[in-house]
Formats: C-alpha cells, structure tokens, sequence
C-alpha cells in the first residue's frame, strides 16, 4: 500500500545563492503536484551583504499544521552557513551538497566533515553542472532542485511550470537557462542510487478539485481584505508586516481602492479610523513597536465606536529588537493596550488559511460591533506558506454601514443609543438626518459631550457588553478542539502561529499513549472563558505554549478563569521546538495536578 | 601516547575499520579519521550475494550501527575522495580541494577489479559486484531463470555463483588465464578445479580469449560476448572476475614506493615516516619469498589491520600470514578456498 509522504526538505546558502527563490519554485512545484505545502524562510536582517538563508519546506499528503523540528533532506549551496544545520537532518536522511568547489577549502570547511554517520551523502558537482548546462555557476540553485526531483522521481512537469512562472515576467533566456539547469540536475538526481529512506510518493498526491494557492499568512490577509472589499488602506513599512502592503498596493488600485503610505504609524491609524467614520472598508498593518504608537488612536476608535481593522504581526522585541525574528509578546498590548477601559476584538489566526479568514471577518465583525478589530499574527505566520485550497470561496458579507432608524431624523439621531444589545444605529457623514457629534470626550446617546457619573457608567458598561455577541459571529471557530475527546491527562492551550507545533506535539503524544488534546482559541478579546473553561476541566494539567517569556497568553487565561494553568515559554526568536513541547506533554503526564500557575522548563526534565 | 594524535584510516574496509577499532582501544584520546570513497558505513560485502536472496536494504548489511562512530568517537567521512598524498607536509588533498593534516596515515584502500587491456573499451557493458549499489544493479539486470557470465573466474566470484545458480539463475564461466586467482595452479590440477566448478553447477565455457562484448538486442538477453575464436555467448549480465588491481592511482606524485602495490616492511610501514598500509592495497616484504608478496582474504586482511594499528600506536609486531593458500575440492567434490573464509 501507498505510504503517506512527510517530507521536511531545507536549502541553505548564503544571500545571493538564490537560496529562497529555489526554495520558492521547490513549493509551487509541489503544490502544483498536488500536496500540501508548508513552508518558512529564513533570511538576513541585512538588505545586503552574505548572511544565511535557509528555505525550508514540508510537503504532505496529508493535512500538516507545522514544520517538523527536523529535516529529511539537507541541501548546502554554502557549507559555512549549512554545517550548524547538518543535525537538524534526521538518521538516514540525506545531506546534498557541492563536491566541486569554485576554490580551495580549508580543513574541516567542508560539509563532508561533519555529516553524522546515520545521514547518507550526496555528493554532486553542483558547479560544474551548472556551467556544463548554462556556461555559468549562476545556477547551482536550480541543479540543486533538479537533483532533488531527479532523486526522489517528483514530477518534471510541476516544476518546469512552477520555474517558467517564477521567471514570467524576465527575458525568456532566463527561464530557458533555468529550465536547462533543472533538467541537468533532474538527470543527475534520476541516475543517482538513492540509499536514504525518504519516500516521496506520487501516487498518494492530490488529483485535483478546487484551486490551490501558495500564500504566506501575509499574502492570505492580502487575500481576505480584497474578498471583503477593502476600499482603502493606510500604513507605514514595517518588518514583518510590510508584505500586506505591498500587496495591497498592487492589487487595490486595480480594484478602484486607494492606498496610501503615510509619514508613520499614528498617521496611519487616524486615517484608517477617519475612512471607517466616513464609511469605508478601512485598514492599516504594523507590527509591535506600531501598535504602540496607535494605542492612543485605538482609544478614540472604541470611544467614538469607529470600524476599524489593524493588522499586527509580532516580531522579537521590546524596541527595534529581534525586526527578523518571531515572537507572540505584543498580546497585551493588543488586548489591554491604551488608555482607558478600551475593549476592542482581537482575533489570532492558527494558519495562513485562518489569516485569510480573519482578515475578510474582521471587516464584518468590526462593522457590526462597531469598534476597532486587531488581527494579530507573527513573522512566522506572516512569512510561513502554505498550500490554501480555494474549494467554494467564502461568502464574506458586503459592507454593512446603512443606519438603523431608531426614530425621527435630525437632532434627534442617537448615534450612541442604549440598546439591548448594546449595538447603536449607525450612519455615516452626509446622510440625511445622520448629523451627530463624533468625539473622544465621554459622550451621551447623541454624541454630545457628557462627564457625569451615569452616563459614563452607562457607556462603559455598553462599550464592553456590545462586544459579548462577538464570541458568537458566525464563520470563524473562535475556539476549537483535537486530539482526545473527554477527561485526559494533558490538554495544551494554544494560540497564533504556536498551535500547529501544539497540535503536532499532541499527535505525536498521543502515538506514545498519553492521553491528550489541543484547544485552538482564535479570540483574544473578548476571550470565550466558557469553551477554555470546559476544556480546561477535562485536562489533569493545561499547558500553555507560546512565544514570549513572560506567558502573555496563560496571565491572559489564568486571569480570566481563575483557573491554574502552566506556561510552556519559549523566547528564543524561533518558532516554538516541538521536541520541547513534547517534552513538556511527557513530563506533564507523569506529574500530579499543580494548584498553582507555574512555568514548566522541559529542559530541566 | 599523545592523546592529541590524528590518526588518518583511508579506506573503509574489513582492514581500515579493524584497525580504527584497535587504534581507538590503544589510545583512548586520539583523534580518528577513517576516509571512504563509498556512501555507506562499512557494511559486510561478502554477504552481498544476498541480494539475490531478497536482502535489499543496505542497513541490513551493516557491521556496526550509525552509534558505533558516535560512541568510539571517529569520524567517518564518507564520499570523500582521496586525490593525492603529500608525505612531507603529511596532508592528504581531498577530491573537493580540502586538505586533511595526518599525524599517523594508514592506507587500506584496497583494490579493485582488473580489466584487461582489450576489454576496457567495454567495460560499461560490464558489472562489477564491489559494493551494495553495483551489486542491486545485478539482481536487477538479470532476469528471471536468466544467465550470467562471469569473464576470468577468479575464485573472488564463487560465493556470487554459487548463490546465483541456488535462486535459480545460469552461471557461465568463460575460463581464462586468471581463473582461480589468485590461487596459482600447476596445469597438471586444472582439470580436477574445473570438475569441482561444474559440480558447483556453473557452466564452463573454454573458448580462450574474450574479443569484445555487445548489447543484446531488446528481445533476448541484454550482452553477447564474443570470443576470439569466433564463438558467442549470451547472458543477462557480463561480470569481470580477473582477480583484483590494488587502488593506489592516488599516490602517484606521493614518493610511496609501489610495485603492484604499496611496498611495507613486515611491520607493514611504508618507507616513508607515518605511513603504513594494509589490506589489498599493500605487498608485504616476505623474507621466505625474497620478494614483496600480497595477502589476500578476510583473515589475513583483517590481522594486517591489527598489526598497522599496533604499530601505529607504537607497537613494532610483524605480520604473519596464518592462511594456508591451497585451493582444495571438499570431500563433495567442491571447491574453497581457504582466503575466503570469515567468521
Ligand atoms: C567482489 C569481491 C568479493 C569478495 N569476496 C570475498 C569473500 O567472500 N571473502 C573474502 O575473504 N574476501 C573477499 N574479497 C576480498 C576482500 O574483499 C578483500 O580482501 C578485503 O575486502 C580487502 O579489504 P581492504 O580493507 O583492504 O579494502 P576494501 O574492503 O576494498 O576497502 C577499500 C576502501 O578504500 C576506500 N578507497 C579506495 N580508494 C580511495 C580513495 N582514493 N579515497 C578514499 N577512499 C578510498 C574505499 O571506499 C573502501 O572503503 C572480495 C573482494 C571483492 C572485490
């Protein structure tokens, strides 16, 4: 019978090899080939300059939710940068290099130095085929490639495809020489004796049915804001959010939407919430150190009840900090930062599918419950690619501004009406009798300026109460759970980019007997305590993985539930280790129930 | 001994790995490096006959595990290759232009199959049987109830035949002067050999001198070869079994003395300071003889390792064969050959 594929393959070189475009047509052509692709880059603070890059992909059969913590295949286009990945290879997987150097090597220089004894070598003239086939060594990356699909017998076609669109909009002669350095690569991989055990099997992959895209979770956020007909953007360049904009600014002009990159962050945010007062599909993206600066902003956009959707992806802070690196320490700041008791909704997509989701649904929901929506994600998930199967789009709603007439017109329009729901009738400039005062003052039911005691009582407990219904809005599951069903011994708690290391740590747990599950919760704020609370009493101990050191996301759960919880911190610019998180799953299931929050060391096992 | 000592083995054979084992044991602390050409741990090629009997995964060939290295701390660079030696600087030059400093080499690269000089034009027509990759090409060429040929008949490719005629192939032996290598025997035995051959079941083919090899066509077996005297034979595969060639193209600009092979004293040192050698590679000064001599086989392979570790690690210990070197038919009538036996 046909073996499920799950293959982790890394290219590394060095910033010029062309380390991550060969990587990018390795997981178009694999996607095109019909499997799921997961990917994640890694490349140089430095614009210019010969720093590591490494492309690593897995491809599956089956639905993946992260990377592996090892790879199967190694590729080096640079050994200096490759030899500290050589043991990232498992036993008996392969390590592919260069055996024909531009120049001379000096001792232990070389990756043939350092394989261990379990990886199986191949050694390839990388060079000296490129310029056999092209006359230049410009294409060691894509022998490289070839010599993979040739290895493992992937199909020549996917990847002939996926090079003649990478190079779709060069001279031909550039696809041409790719081609032909593929094809020499590909008969040099086809004629190789393959010892290492990696099984790549075709037969298994996916035939056909419905659209298969390549996104990153900052192409998918792209994607869900044209699904959900953004009408205009306004941001300032920021690592690792800058990939919104830049797809937005090609796709929404052509759309009739308008952007504009404004002189910084504040700039930004009050434009984003002056478009949403006058009715637009409005957004802006930044990472940590912007939402700083938008805090102040944030506030009036709860006070004044303003739609607004911000994108923020985490990096490695505080300050400038780690721009290159990942990281989930801006939850507080997303969730309670600001003045004021300023609620808003924060939501955290899983994946890049999710991104897609979250993105179109924030427009939705911060329309209806009138109020600034943060959609918060990580370099990680920002730069991750993954395959997003387009079976049967989304509906997502149109623009839902139109007032709900709750009486005469003229100065009788309570914009900030007390309503059951706490949902006010909106409307925006320019409509008959829609005149109100918009204002960061404390405010009556007209908008008028208002410090008293009631009113301001009234309107805070309106402010947060509107929000309740949030956890219920249709189309995104704000919480969700896998793994073992009923009383188990360890559950892990996990949001953003983390979960998919939570969830294949839960999996591979389970295959060793330990009775476990994952809770995704996608809702930060307002954070749905009944379906944690529920899972939380199932589990004899709650892990809470994430990427901070201080256990943002467990205070956040811990506080809300009044329940112990025990974080699973890891601070290291990298995405969470599932080895580590394992660890942490192995040494909870042997232990008694803590009554305590505690911080769990996996390595101090 | 000073632990900080880097011991270079080139060649990962029965000679070279012996020999990092008895290093490792004598100097706990130095550095070892065993070189190989190949892909693989060293695995056990005397099984390789096996494939035919449907062992085909290479890990079940192995001597030692992936941990063994790990726990007797040596390097094993694989895929490395060995492109000239440099006694005075005493640094090796690696195929892909790395240089490798040696305190103490030992050269245990073994040998080769020997091509005759009218067939190397055809020597891509031909398989040899040297490692597990080459040996998975033969079980895959050769058809079901199909033939092959075996050019020479040295005794290296008994075990293959036997083996191939018990899962129900041909063999045919095209007989030659280098039948039975390296065993020498009087014209007078010939005959007697050659009966035990056939009751192993090969079939002998005598027809002198092999002319040249050709592609079949598509339909019959894939090789003909024709012979001198104008007679043909077809097989699946052609293998050369004209005894082994010692692998010392490397050591050309070295200033090693070679005739065939290295030339070792007893002791198994080359006349140069901090090199020894061992196994198929090496000819052995024999005073008996009065000549420098090769020893072949498992046995006589594997003590050469011994001696040139003991004696790398500050030992002066002579090598002794303890082999004795006749071809013998079995009281069933079949032949062995006392350098081919291994425990
Ligand atoms: C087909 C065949 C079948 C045999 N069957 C038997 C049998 O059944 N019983 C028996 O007793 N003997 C048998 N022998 C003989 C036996 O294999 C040898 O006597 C023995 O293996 C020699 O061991 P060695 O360590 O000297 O060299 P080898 O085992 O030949 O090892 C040589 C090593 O040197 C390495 N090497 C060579 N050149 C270089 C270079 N330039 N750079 C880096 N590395 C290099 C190779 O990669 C290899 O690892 C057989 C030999 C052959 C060829």
């Amino acid at each position: 019978m046909a073996k499920q594929t799950d293959i982790q393959i890394s290219i590394c070189g060095s910033a010029g090899d062309g380390t991550i475009a060969v990587g990018d047509i390795f997981k178009r052509a694999m996607a095109r080939a019909g499997y799921r692709v997961i990917a994640f880059d890694h490349y140089p603070a430095e614009i210019r300059g010969f720093g590591k890059c490494i492309s690593r992909t897995r491809i599956s059969t089956n639905q993946v939710y992260s990377m592996k913590s090892y790879s199967d295949v190694l590729v080096s286009l640079n050994d200096l940068h490759a030899i500290p990945h050589v043991g990232e290879v498992r036993d008996y997987g392969a390590i592919i290099y260069d055996s024909a150097p531009m120049s001379a090597v000096a001792e232990g220089a070389h990756i043939s130095g350092h394989l261990m004894p379990g990886h199986l070598p191949y050694a390839l003239p990388i060079r000296e085929l490129s310029e056999l086939a092209t006359g230049a060594n410009r294409s060691r990356n894509i022998v490289a490639l070839g010599f993979i699909a040739g290895l493992y017998q992937l199909p020549q076609q996917a990847f002939h495809q996926a090079i003649a669109a990478k190079f779709e909009t060069k001279a031909p002669a550039v696809a041409d020489t790719a081609l032909a350095a593929f094809d020499s690569g590909f008969k040099s991989g086809s004629s190789t004796y393959k010892f290492d055990d990696v099984q790549i099997d075709h037969s298994r992959a996916r035939k056909n049915g419905g659209e298969v895209r390549m996104m990153t979770g900052n192409g998918a956020i792209a994607h869900g804001c044209l699904e959900a007909g953004i009408e205009t953007f306004f941001g300032y360049p920021i690592t690792p959010a800058t990939g919104i904009m830049e797809r937005l600014a090609v796709e929404m002009p052509r759309r009739g939407g308008r952007l504009v990159q404004t002189e910084d962050e504040i700039a930004a945010i009050s434009a984003t919430i002056g478009a949403g007062y006058a009715g637009a599909r409005a957004a802006t993206a930044t990472s940590g150190p912007g939402l700083a600066l938008m805090a102040e902003m944030l506030g009036l956009g709860v006070m004044a009840e303003v739609p607004a959707v911000v994108f923020v992806s985490q990096r490695g802070g505080p300050s400038t900090g780690m721009p290159t690196k990942t990281e989930q320490s801006d939850l507080n700041l997303a969730v309670w930062g600001g003045h004021g008791d300023a609620r808003r909704i924060v939501l955290a997509p899983t994946n890049v599918e999710g991104c897609r989701r979250c993105a179109a649904r924030a427009f939705e929901m911060a329309e209806k419950f009138q109020v600034p929506v943060i959609v918060l994600i990580d370099l990680y998930l920002s730069n991750r690619y993954e395959t997003v199967f387009l079976q049967g789009e989304d509906n997502f709603l149109p623009k839902n501004w139109q007032r709900v007439d709750s009486g005469a017109p003229g100065d009788n329009y309570r914009r900030y009406e007390l309503t059951a729901d706490g949902l006010s009738p909106r409307c925006v400039p320019g409509e008959a009798g829609g005149i109100y005062t918009a204002t960061g003052l404390e405010h009556d039911e007209y908008g008028h300026p208002n410090d008293s005691p009631d009113v301001h009582s009234l309107m805070s407990e309106k402010r947060h109460e509107k929000l309740r219904d949030a956890m219920k809005y249709p189309g995104i599951n704000f919480t969700k759970r896998f793994g073992d069903k009923g009383k188990i011994d360890v559950g892990l708690l996990a949001w953003g980019s983390t979960f998919g290391e939570a969830l294949e740590a839960v999996l591979l747990a389970r295959e060793e007997g330990i009775r476990c599950a994952a809770m995704k919760v996608v809702m930060m704020s307002p954070l749905p305590a009944r379906p944690i609370l529920r899972f939380c009493n199932d589990c004899q101990q709650v892990l809470v993985p994430e990427l901070n050191y201080t256990g943002q996301f467990a205070n956040l759960v811990s506080g809300e539930l009044g329940r112990p919880v025990t974080r699973v911190s890891h601070a290291t610019g990298a995405p969470m280790d599932i080895n580590y998180l394992l660890t942490a799953i192995r040494n909870a299931a042997k232990q008694k129930l803590r009554n305590k929050t505690t911080t769990s060391n996996p390595t101090k096992a | 001994m000073p632990s900080s000592t880097h011991h270079v083995v080139l060649g990962n054979g029965i000679a070279g790995n012996h020999a990092a084992d008895v290093i490792r044991k004598r100097d706990p602390n130095s550095r070892i490096t065993i070189i190989s050409a190949g892909a693989l741990l060293f695995y056990n090629r005397y099984d390789l006959p096996d494939v035919f009997r449907g062992r085909h995964q290479w890990v079940d060939y192995l001597v030692h595990p992936p941990e063994y290295y790990e726990s007797q701390n040596i390097t094993l660079r694989r895929k490395t290759r060995v492109v000239e030696l440099d006694p005075q600087t005493q640094t090796l030059s690696l195929a892909h232009r790395e240089t490798l400093h040696y305190d103490k080499l030992l050269i245990a690269t073994g040998g080769h199959a020997y091509i005759p000089a009218r067939l190397l034009d055809d020597v891509g027509l031909m398989h040899s049987f040297h490692n597990f990759r080459v040996a998975m090409q033969v079980q895959n060429a050769v058809r079901k109830n199909g033939t092959v040929i075996m050019l020479g008949g040295d005794v290296m490719g008994l075990d293959l035949a036997r083996t191939i005629i018990a899962t129900g192939h041909r063999v045919i032996v095209a007989l030659d002067n280098r039948t039975f290598w390296p065993h020498e025997i009087a014209q007078s035995e010939r005959a007697r050999y050659l009966q035990a051959l056939e009751s192993m079941g090969l079939d002998i083919w005598d027809h002198g001198k092999v002319d040249h090899i050709e592609a079949g066509n598509s339909k019959g077996p894939a090789r003909q070869v024709f012979f001198e005297d104008g007679s043909e034979i077809r097989g699946d595969v052609v293998m050369p079994f004209f005894g082994l060639v010692p692998t010392v193209d490397f050591l050309a600009t070295s200033g090693i003395d070679m005739e065939r092979g290295i030339l070792v004293s007893p002791q198994l040192q080359t006349a140069r300071d901090n090199i020894w050698a061992a196994g198929d590679v090496c000819q052995i000064w024999s005073a008996t003889s009065n000549a420098y001599r090769f020893y072949y086989g498992y046995r006589n392979v594997k003590m050469m390792g011994e001696v040139a570790a003991y004696n790398m690690t500050g030992e002066q210990s002579a090598f002794e064969s303890t082999v004795d070197e006749a071809l013998e038919v079995t009281s069933k009538g079949l032949l062995h050959s006392p350098f081919w036996e291994y425990d």
